[in-house]
């Protein structure tokens, strides 16, 4: 319920309306040993539910950095109840860290006890729409704080939806307080795969609970039936199409803070370093825009 | 219209299909049919098979790289991906997947010539294990100086997480360094007749590192890490000099707590032997 959670904002190192990036394993000791200029780093939860060698570089990088706190595993879509085991590692972890903001995926990936290792896209249903609320309620509850739910990128859709993917998690915002993690590259791929309006899908979010951006690349392939279908894989650039949509995000929310996601063939840091730059550029731009036209 | 709960289980089948032993059925195949829109449902849910699939695969790879360089990636995917059908993960943590992938690969037939693979694998879960093991702090010796010289025998101690002692009946710690060592001369060199390995697997701030103990040694360390209490150990009677172990493994803390039974101390006090 709106009202009941304790939004316990983090006065200390809240993420910044500036360019992030997601840290990988691959780039732990560049970080720690070259503190290099970066607004603020997001990793996945589930990587540092353990002790060792990566918490004690996340609880390094903390001291350096505000940090995001990005769950893949909760599975806020499954009909049945969430794993509590799991939530107490999130809630142990963002005691420990004391992220800017905690974001999880409107989808699901459990069922029967049994993790089925992706993203996986629910029916946009009346029943998929409570789940999905109970969930992010008893999540807010057990971490005494706001979350981010994003949306996700999908390869199919079921028969029986009868709700819009932007009204739908919409109504999950408006119903438990939640905020909106707006991936702009899962807007886009949907929207491609789907034969949606990407930008009816922007203009459709409520630009004041939108907390983040993500950005990231996505590929391409092509079913046997010779129909294209994108991929978000995280393994590449972002693409021309995902920047003009982003700059119509930033026109649409203003300036957010925005991440670039690699997950896959993870890059050289620079290479990160230069797809950040881009964002802030754009960031800059939209916003001296704004201003002018103010 | 099917329920949520339906819906999520009748693509468990289609992306895993483990009821039905890896062969999803005809009605499940018509079911899915009926649940996606537009007529290609199945080739798109074999985007997400796909990926699922080699999320896991490759969360075993990352912990088990030397077995993977001992039978080649091609016959670690189809190993891998057979466990995965059997004993799939039951938790999104996947650090923690795998345990009962060296027994899997113990009674594997296809890699029942590699007889040392189910050692290895072993090995390489104690690894994982103390990589990822919580953080825990090493019991506080002050606390045990305080303890009356009577009650010491008394102890019992709680082992720290990330560690964890083997016995494997092949050298499977050599094996495990020449392999990832890529070391040929190593690998060569090893004879795999020479017995019984006595191995401590644990975590200090270099890492993880894998020790090899006299069985001696090795067995007191065994149970004192279970939570034998100490004047038990003793009892079980060694030889050797378990005053040189007692005193490095609570140096190296490999300890993080301990009690203290006052029963057993009364016991003894009286002479008496359990």
């Amino acid at each position: 319920m709106p009202g009941t959670i304790t939004h316990s904002v983090n006065e200390h190192s809240p993420i910044p309306a500036a360019a992030g990036i997601g840290l990988r394993f691959p780039h732990h000791e560049l970080v720690v040993q070259g503190r290099p200029q970066v607004a603020w780093f997001e990793v996945h939860a589930e990587n540092y539910f353990g002790g060792g060698a990566a918490r004690r570089v996340l609880t390094c990088v903390r001291g350096d950095y505000p940090i995001s706190l990005h769950g893949v595993g909760l599975s806020l879509g499954s009909a049945e109840d969430l794993d509590r085991g799991h939530l107490r590692r999130i809630a142990e972890l963002v005691r420990s860290i004391e992220p800017g903001l905690v974001s999880e995926h409107l989808s699901w990936s459990v069922v029967g006890g049994q993790y089925l290792a992706d993203l996986l896209p629910l029916p946009m249903t009346e029943e998929a729409l409570d789940v999905v609320c109970r969930h992010v309620e008893q999540t807010q509850e057990a971490l005494q704080r706001r979350i981010l739910i994003e949306n996700p990128s999908t390869y199919l859709q079921f028969r029986h939806s009868s709700i819009p993917e932007w009204e739908f998690i919409t109504a999950v915002a408006e119903r438990t307080g939640c905020g909106i993690l707006c991936d702009v590259n899962n807007i886009f791929v949907s929207a491609s795969n789907h034969g949606w309006d990407a930008q009816r899908y922007l203009n459709a979010l409520p630009s004041a609970v939108v907390g983040e951006i993500h950005l990231a690349g996505h590929a391409i392939q092509t079913l046997e039936n010779g129909r294209t279908v994108r991929i978000d894989d995280h393994g590449s650039s972002v693409c021309a199409e995902v920047w003009a949509l982003y700059v119509q995000a930033l026109r649409r929310f203003g300036p957010k803070p925005t991440l670039i996601e690699w997950d896959t063939d993870i890059p050289a840091f620079e290479v990160l370093l230069d797809e950040a730059a881009q964002a802030a550029t754009l960031m800059r731009a939209v916003a001296a825009n704004h201003a002018c036209a103010a | 219209m099917p329920a949520l709960l339906e819906l999520q289980r009748t693509l468990r089948e289609q992306l895993f299909g483990l009821a039905t032993g890896g062969d999803a059925t005809d009605s499940d195949a018509a079911s899915v049919r009926t649940l996606l829109a537009g007529d290609d449902g199945a080739l798109r849910l074999a985007i997400y098979r796909n990926t699922g699939l080699g999320t896991l695969v490759n969360a075993l790879r990352l912990s088990f790289p030397a077995v993977q360089r001992l039978v080649g990636a091609d016959f670690f995917e189809a190993a891998a991906r057979e466990f995965i059908r059997v004993q799939p993960p039951c938790s999104a943590y996947l650090n923690d997947y795998g345990a009962d992938f060296p027994g899997f690969l113990a009674g594997y037939p296809p890699a029942a010539a590699v007889v040392y693979l189910g050692d290895v694998a072993q090995l390489e879960w104690a690894v994982n294990r103390a990589l990822h093991a919580s953080d825990a702090a090493s019991l506080d010796l002050g606390r045990l100086a305080a303890l009356e010289q009577s009650a010491l025998s008394q102890l019992s101690f709680t082992a720290h997480p990330a560690l964890s002692l083997l016995r494997l009946e092949f050298p499977a710690d050599a094996i495990w360094r020449a392999v990832l060592e890529q070391n040929d001369a190593a690998m060569a060199a090893i004879d795999l007749a020479t017995g019984p390995v006595h191995l401590l697997i644990e975590r200090d701030t270099a890492g993880v590192q894998v020790r090899a103990l006299s069985a001696a040694a090795w067995d007191f360390t065994a149970r004192l890490s279970a939570g034998r209490p100490l004047y038990a150990v003793l009892a079980d009677g060694s030889d050797g000099d378990v005053d040189a172990w007692l005193a490095e493994h609570l140096a190296l803390g490999r300890f993080i707590d301990f009690s203290c039974d006052t029963v057993a101390a009364a016991t003894v006090a009286r002479g008496e032997t359990r």
